[in-house]
């Protein structure tokens, strides 16, 4: 063990560096505290001081004082020498952080016994150092495998676009690193698209992985595989399935044991942009918002459905709307409504239907933004408890 | 975490003593459902009545309940509050489990 002696005796310094020695120790020598302080950054590894109370310039107990308060990267395990058994002084050294004392003149089989305890601590203390060097490096290697797995999941978002006439505009964040909600829209065929918004139950990995599992299946437009669009043996060989056959489809796929229940809530539906008739499935997913322009009115479309997952050979049932002109539709996860205040109030529906309400004459990107801007002022804080995303389209023929 | 439990003749009514059941005490009370369950007991009904709110965390373990029972017995719900039927409605949990107006009610004829 790497030991420092502090002692302004010359004498007394090196009769304990000799005996230290013989013990088979590591001995540096300092007349004082200052002394001391330059070498304990010099040597890393000293690990262990034995330092003198009284000395000139900077005493025991400064020494101990400075030693606590520097960053060394390390533990100093810190043997006072007290002149006389100085019951306040043991008191003093304590609160300030010494280790162990030691009465002179030195025994030196109390001093041999001392240092072993010593020794035993910075052991494990070394342990602790490398096991949390240790962790701390897992901990890295798990954040930037999260922050792939982030980019990875914003790569898989649809960008604001127009498709047909139908503008599509978006605000997502996921409440940790990686969220549970994803959504899409794409076109099906010449004049039909499809749009859907979902949210799986829980967040963080698990639920990631699973939405982005859904992406996948609810963007795959071709081949026998497809869920949104079925092969026919006929012209014009294919036919784009009905909202509520989708859920029920996907229902029959993905059902949960007791033990995981991953289970997820859906909006999804498809526009036909030349007639601007939508047609709307739900599965225990917020009412999505029937934004009238010309009419000035927001009207939440009720839908009900078992959310998908949690039971099988549930049946779905979709509604038709038809669209005029400008009439947007705002799908959204409950990330926004059940957003709460300091008072743990919810944001509520009422509150997004007046926020739709106002911004009715204001173009997607705007709308987006004064939401997010509301529910931003609400819940006063930087970051969402619960993942936070809409999906606001537009029909302009 | 408070839940209790009694026999209310061939009923065992749990009762939850938690303002929310969201994913803080959701994890536990399955836990302790699923012990209920494992006990034997397979008619049971959880009593809503404190509860003010509940997430999807929440939703899914009232779900996990009734699956363990895998049909042998009985698992319904009563008092549900204002937010939480809205929850059951927007959910249509009504086409999942038997909703009750009142303990008294769940356990009637038995």
């Amino acid at each position: 063990m790497n030991i420092l002696i502090v002692e302004d005796a010359r004498d007394q310094r090196l009769m304990l560096s000799i005996v230290l020695k013989k013990q088979g120790h590591q001995v540096l020598e300092a007349e004082n505290g200052i002394k001391a302080l330059e070498i304990l950054q010099e040597y890393q590894d000293v690990r262990i001081i034995i330092s003198d109370w009284m000395m000139p310039g900077m005493d025991g107990l400064e020494l101990l004082r400075q030693t606590r308060k520097t960053d060394l990267g390390r533990y100093i395990y810190f043997i006072l020498l007290t002149g006389n058994a100085d019951h306040e002084a043991v008191v003093e050294g304590m609160n300030d952080g010494a280790d162990d004392f030691l009465a002179k003149p030195v025994n030196f089989d109390e001093l041999a016994a001392r240092l072993k305890a010593g020794i035993r601590i910075i052991e494990l203390e070394k342990q602790l150092e490398q096991q949390n060097k240790q962790l701390i490096e897992a901990i890295q290697t798990v954040e930037k495998d999260l922050e792939s797995a982030a980019k990875a999941q914003e790569v898989l978002l649809a960008q604001p676009t127009t498709i047909q006439h139908v503008a599509f505009d978006w605000f997502f964040k996921p409440s940790k690193i990686l969220g549970g909600d994803m959504f899409g829209y794409q076109a099906i065929d010449g004049e039909t698209l499809g749009f859907y918004q979902l949210d799986v139950a829980g967040h963080g990995i698990p639920s990631a992985l699973f939405s982005f599992t859904l992406n996948n299946i609810l963007s795959e437009t071709s081949g026998r595989g497809s869920i949104i669009k079925e092969t026919l043996d006929h012209e014009p060989f294919y036919k784009v399935r009905a909202p509520e056959k989708v859920l029920a489809s996907l229902n029959r796929r993905f059902q949960v044991t007791p033990e995981s229940m991953l289970y997820f809530t859906i909006a999804y539906g498809l526009i036909n942009s030349r007639t601007g008739q939508v047609t709307l499935s739900q599965a225990g997913h917020p009412k999505p918002l029937w934004i009238h322009r010309e009419k000035a009115y927001v009207e939440p479309v009720a839908g009900g459905g078992v959310p998908i997952g949690m039971m099988p050979d549930m049946e779905y049932t979709s509604c038709t709307l038809q669209f005029r002109p400008g009439d947007r539709l705002f799908l959204y996860s409950d990330g926004v409504t059940e957003c709460e205040n300091a008072e743990s109030e919810q944001f509520g529906e009422t509150r997004l239907l007046q926020c739709l309400q106002d911004t009715l004459n204001d173009d997607l990107k705007s709308v987006i933004d004064q939401v997010e801007k509301n529910v931003r002022d609400w819940s006063e804080l930087d970051r969402f408890d619960d993942d936070v995303t809409y999906l606001l389209l537009e029909w302009k023929p | 975490m408070a839940f209790e439990n009694h026999e209310e003749g061939h009923f065992t009514v749990v009762r939850i003593d938690e303002s929310r059941l969201d994913a803080s005490v959701a994890e536990v009370f399955k836990t302790y459902v699923f012990d209920l369950i494992e006990e034997g007991r397979s008619n049971i009904v959880v009593d809503l009545a404190e509860v003010r709110f509940m997430d999807s965390t929440g939703l899914s373990v009232l779900v996990a309940g009734l699956k363990k029972l895998s049909g042998n017995g009985s698992f319904s719900l009563a008092c549900a509050q204002p937010a939480v039927r809205d929850l059951f409605d927007l959910t249509s949990m009504d086409k999942l489990f038997k909703l009750h107006g009142s303990v008294a009610e769940a356990v009637k004829g038995s």
